[in-house]
């Protein structure tokens, strides 16, 4: 059987952001085909803040073998981080800062370790900073000031999170595209994206209302397409939008 | 490199002697009555508690603090360079010395504190911000102790918990001269202070803590002690006329005489 590479990367959403909804997590814990996956959280982009780390044994601890690995903390953690990453089923990335985690894992070899986990079909899922990082290029909003971190690169597409449809975020990734950033795609709080191998397979969100988009230029004009997205609360939901163009027109990008 | 610079072997913001001492002594050595003293606890992860104990330590003293904390910078926007800027001590926290060197190099702070030492304000560091100044240090961000590289903005290495981490300076021992230039071992609560990339004072708050010139003769590592001050907070000890004081003033006349390498 041939191997497959999964990605699921959220807009946002899960445990740490969607408390008493476990559409999501439940989701990626699907993907493993396996009842109590072994599942490693990487809090890395927190800083390995304690009560994240709370908070995911809390909403794993049921689900499968749960564990994590600290990169603040290593002379109390697993002796080979290798060894342990590779031994499980799914690599869960949480939220914070993507710039701080990429400096770290890289620091620490986590760069080739995880592309060999994807590449033997451990399934690598995470918000935020954790959908970002999986992406050749993320797209990252501070202080109005929107910049492009360089990601793994694992999925050959650009990448923003938080999504709003019209916000200052949006247009300033049209205005990326225009200056030669990668097509991509991005999700509002509550969808997510599942990719396999570097092609996306599905979009799920754990409210009937979450979006997820393409955007890409075409000519010399952004364009933001809506894509299909499968309800993950109903069991017979029919997805509403087949990969349409939105009635939204947007602004022409600015030199 | 420019500017002031005070590494520590080891300090932390406890009601312990030698730790108070020491965050008098970083006041003292600001000249200033109310310094804004900033934290910078990027090495441990920029957890809470270490931020709320630099807090509750420094702001006790009268002292302006905040913190810069990059894992946060989304839930807390602030213009970095400005606010770094603007201080009169930097502290840099502990923790681990290579995630410390990875996170500060995509956010540039090493180019802002290069900027802030010239205009004055004094940086502090105490373990992995002790040793991120220095070509090299030896740490425990892996697991076990092993050689890391700093910034390199001060010459050779630094080793910090030297008689605390047996294990770290058995390392230190065995790699100067060999993978890493020579340096320094600290104690905790003892510090050297840096003034334009020399070294100028060494002290110590606790008894029996010390520091060791460690270099590299004929192949092998020499430890020789240096004289260190002690700070310890003693009966009629307050400055002026402190040992302190005294140490400045010598090494001032030396500085003046050329005297000093």
């Amino acid at each position: 059987m041939e191997t497959k590479r999964q990605i699921v990367a959220f807009g946002g959403g899960g445990f740490s952001m969607e408390s008493g909804n476990p559409l999501l997590d439940d989701f990626v814990v699907a993907t493993t085909g396996l009842k109590k996956p072994r599942v490693c959280f990487l809090p890395t982009a927190s800083g390995d803040a304690d009560h994240y780390l709370v908070r995911f044994y809390n909403a794993f601890r049921e689900r499968g073998e749960a564990s994590h690995i600290s990169l603040f903390r290593r002379e109390r953690g697993a002796a080979s981080i290798r060894d342990h990453l590779l031994s499980q089923d799914l690599i869960y990335v949480g939220g914070g800062s993507v710039i701080s985690m990429l400096g770290v894992w890289r620091a620490h070899g986590l760069d080739l370790i995880l592309r060999e986990a994807w590449e033997r079909g451990i399934v690598l899922c995470g918000l935020s900073a954790g959908s970002l990082c999986w992406f050749e290029e993320c797209v990252t909003t501070y202080q109005k000031e929107t910049s492009v971190t360089i990601g793994l690169g694992f999925l050959p597409w650009s990448n923003q999170v938080h999504f709003e449809l019209g916000s200052p975020a949006h247009r300033a990734f049209e205005q990326k595209l225009g200056e030669g950033l990668r097509p991509g795609y991005t999700a509002t709080d509550g969808a997510a994206f599942h990719f396999i191998d570097t092609e996306l397979a599905q979009v799920v969100a754990s409210r009937p209302e979450a979006r997820a988009y393409r955007i890409e230029l075409k000519g010399d004009r952004p364009k933001t397409t809506q894509l299909a997205t499968r309800y993950l609360g109903s069991p017979d939901h029919v997805p509403l939008v087949e990969d349409s163009p939105i009635p939204w027109s947007s602004t022409p990008i600015q030199a | 490199m420019k500017g002031r610079i005070l590494v520590m072997g080891g300090h932390e913001f406890d009601r312990l002697d030698g730790n108070e001492a020491i965050c008098d002594h970083i006041i003292e050595l600001t000249g200033g009555r109310k310094p804004e003293v900033c934290l910078l606890p990027t090495a441990s992860g920029d957890p809470s508690d270490q931020i709320s104990r630099f807090r509750r330590s420094f702001g006790s003293r009268g002292c302006e603090v905040s913190d810069v904390s990059l894992f946060r910078l989304g839930a807390n926007p602030i213009d970095v360079s400005a606010h770094l800027m603007r201080q009169d001590v930097i502290y840099v926290g502990g923790g681990s010395l290579v995630n410390l060197v990875a996170v500060w190099k995509p956010h540039g702070i090493a180019g802002l504190i290069t900027d802030c030492l010239e205009q004055g304000v004094m940086v502090v560091g105490q373990s992995a911000g002790a040793m991120c100044w220095f070509e090299a240090g030896i740490t425990s961000s892996s697991g076990r102790p092993e050689p890391a590289l700093g910034l390199g903005m001060l010459e050779g290495s630094l080793c910090v918990h030297y008689h605390r981490d047996p294990g770290r300076r058995e390392k230190y021992l065995s790699e100067v001269g060999r993978n890493i230039a020579p340096g320094y071992g600290a104690d905790d609560q003892t510090g050297l202070l840096f003034e334009d990339g020399e070294m100028v004072e060494a002290f110590s708050a606790r008894e029996g803590a010390g520091v060791w010139r460690v270099s590299a003769e004929g192949g092998r590592a020499v430890e020789k002690p240096v004289e260190v001050v002690d700070i310890r907070p003693g009966p009629g000890s307050a400055s002026p006329g402190s040992p302190v004081d005294d140490f400045r003033a010598l090494n001032k006349w030396r500085k003046s005489a050329g005297t000093r390498g």
